[in-house]
């Protein structure tokens, strides 16, 4: 492999991690901000669990979207300097949005909940959790706005060999962008609510305690994932309106073909299961164990179709970094070494890839030892007399 | 228009050094002072609400050197790319050990990510020296120089008073000593000099490298009216982790 394929590789690999951990967050904290909402008016102990285990994985699970974001961040500038040096001027401007605006705003507030339990008073405490939930689709609508520029640079002039911003308005309306902000969405709220289904299964099989708590779970996963497939599904066939000229045909066609008809083909199937096998029998769901086999199956596939669609979104855009602007080639940061890149991708993909390992056991372990023990608002808890013995 | 987006960034730069500063020093005091489990769990219980509002400060930082220095965002980061890629890992291992520290029980398991800690934190801090150094002598040093180097042991030392500081403020039973929140500013201010120094004299240069006014209008248009609220909410979190009693709950989720 070249340093191109190189630095492509680091790209994709750390782009990959990170969205699998995103894709959760994005998920699961309206579902999380919902269960705390309901624990708020009230005041019942089987919400505040809600709130605690599913709030515990949700967290849990955020750890490693941090982790991986910050590398995305700065390898910009290290692999990709030629994409700042010819578009900065308009590329920068919605990453500088996301990191100014919505992610500052998104870390504040969820050390403000996370630390705040038993500290903020209870509507302030509800609130920082919707803020995050907010300040999260901020973030994501800033880097979609700052993807879509790259598949359809629109409001952007090339002067002096430069690209130089001159409707801001476009860059946030772009074709490319519309419908696949809310696709991104829906796919997100989908693997949340597949995960509390999973997990709900695997918890009613296995244990008998807990049967209110995760029956509820269950009902609340297959209701939210029926709206995230519907979403997900309606707005990604959406998106073939508003495609850039010559996506998805010519040389990129086949090497994009595979992930983008396995996606779909995963995604109408899980909508047809979803909405005309799930959602109908969402009553029975809980009580019928033989199901629970399959619905804990079903669990890990959200994930994999959500990079089959970055797959294919990122390969369908080859060789461009900017649609008929800006070869991948020209992007590459000059004087990039094969020694560089390789120091670079094995430190980010070791480390990295290890604590994905290490944070999935995690919340596997969570979901096994089910809501007791949860270090989400313990503090709280042991200072509370009505909770010590 | 360029100057108010260079003192906002130099104002995050200098800010991050000033406050996420001491959570890298009491990351750094973590095999120092923590004697045991117990005092270790201390030390990070005190810091801990603070750190995911501090160190969002750095994040802001890089996405301001895209979107206002765009120019100067490659040359930046790739002149010290060996260093930018440890100094990411190494924040990536503590936060990985803050996040992960209580997750099991076993002392071998809490042992291993309080060292992630530690080394994390020893790394962004020697780390940032030797960035600064070659900063100030426009990345044509070598990382090893041994200004650079003595740099690092400067701002290594430098966070581990501010951390100790910082302990002292808002856990004086722990570490022994009390100190007030002025100290802790004097401390911060102290430990953000070698930064604001350096900024200070790339000034003009920052200055000149500015994103076009087209961009810096976009820019200022949706960042700007959001700036009361991010700092509304920073103050925020310095009032409800005020130090007093019952300041430091165990456990704490870090």
């Amino acid at each position: 492999m070249d340093v191109l394929d190189l630095a492509r590789l680091q790209f994709a690999v750390t782009g990959s991690l990170h969205f699998l951990f995103v894709v959760l967050t994005l998920g699961l904290a309206p579902l999380v901000a919902i269960m705390h909402t309901q624990w708020a008016l009230s005041g019942k102990p089987l919400r505040e669990g809600m709130t605690r285990f599913w709030g515990q994985i949700y967290v849990i699970n955020y750890a490693l979207g941090i982790v991986t974001g910050l590398v995305m961040e700065f390898q910009f500038g290290l692999s990709w300097s030629g994409l700042s040096h010819y578009a900065g001027d308009v590329f920068g401007a919605p990453l500088a949005m996301e990191t100014l605006v919505a992610f500052f705003l998104e870390s504040t507030f969820l050390g403000l909940w996370i630390f705040g339990w038993g500290r903020l008073p209870k509507a302030l405490h509800v609130a920082c959790i919707w803020i995050v939930t907010l300040t999260a689709y901020a973030s994501a609508f800033f880097i979609m706005a700052a993807n879509s520029f790259l598949q359809n640079p629109a409001g952007a002039v090339a002067r002096g060999g430069r690209l130089e911003l001159v409707d801001a308005g476009a860059l946030f309306t772009n074709k490319t962008l519309v419908f696949a902000f809310p696709h991104v969405i829906g796919a997100g709220l989908f693997t949340g609510a597949m995960v509390l289904v999973g997990a709900s299964a695997y918890n009613l099989r296995r244990r008998s305690d807990q049967v209110q708590f995760f029956t509820k779970s269950l009902r609340t996963g297959v209701l939210f994932a029926s709206l995230g497939i519907f979403l997900t599904v309606g707005f990604g066939y959406a998106q073939f309106g508003g495609l850039q000229d010559g996506k998805f045909k010519g040389a990129s066609a086949a090497a994009a073909g595979v992930p983008l008809s396995s996606m779909m083909l995963i995604g109408d199937l899980l909508m047809f299961v979803v909405l005309f096998l799930m959602l109908p029998l969402i009553y029975f769901l809980p009580r019928w164990r033989w199901t629970h086999p399959l619905l804990i199956a079903m669990t890990p596939v959200p994930f994999v179709v959500a990079i089959l669609g970055w797959l294919a979104r990122e390969i369908g855009r080859q060789p461009w970094m900017i649609w008929e602007k800006l070869t991948v080639a020209d992007a590459m940061t000059p004087g990039l070494t094969s020694g560089m890149i390789t120091f670079s991708l094995v430190g980010f993909v070791t480390v990295l890839g290890l604590l994905a390992l290490v944070d999935y056991v995690l919340i596997a372990r969570v979901v096994r030892r089910g809501p007791r023990d949860l270090a989400l608002g313990a503090a709280d808890e042991q200072r509370s007399p009505a909770l010590s013995y | 228009m360029e100057l108010i987006w260079f003192a906002l960034f130099a104002v995050l730069l200098a800010g991050y050094f000033a406050i996420e500063g001491f959570d890298l020093g009491v990351g750094l005091l973590l095999p120092v002072l923590g004697k045991g489990q117990q005092g270790r769990d201390h030390m990070v219980a005190a810091m801990a609400p603070f750190v995911l509002a501090n160190e969002v400060w750095l994040v802001a930082v890089a996405g301001a050197l895209f979107g206002v220095y765009p120019a100067l965002e490659g040359e930046v980061l790739f002149g010290l790319y060996p260093l930018v890629v440890v100094m990411l890992l190494a924040w990536v291992v503590r936060d990985a050990g803050l996040w992960f520290r209580r997750r099991i029980d076993g002392p071998a398991w809490r042992r291993f990510w309080d060292l992630m800690v530690a080394a994390g934190s020893l790394g962004l801090s020697f780390g940032w020296g030797v960035a600064l150094y070659a900063a100030a002598t426009g990345f044509g040093s070598s990382l090893l120089h041994p200004l650079g180097l003595m740099l690092g042991v400067v701002t290594t030392l430098l966070f581990a008073y501010h951390g100790w500081t910082f302990l002292c403020w808002r856990a004086p039973g722990f570490a022994g000593a009390s100190r007030s929140g002025r100290a802790l500013l004097v401390s911060g201010l102290v430990a953000a000099l070698p930064v604001v120094g350096v900024t200070v004299g790339s000034m003009r240069y920052l200055l000149d490298s500015s994103a076009p006014p087209a961009t810096l209008s976009v820019l200022s248009l949706m960042v700007l009216p959001f700036a009361p609220i991010v700092v509304v909410a920073q103050v925020w979190v310095w009032r409800t982790f005020r130090p007093g009693r019952d300041a430091v709950r165990i456990p704490s989720f870090f």
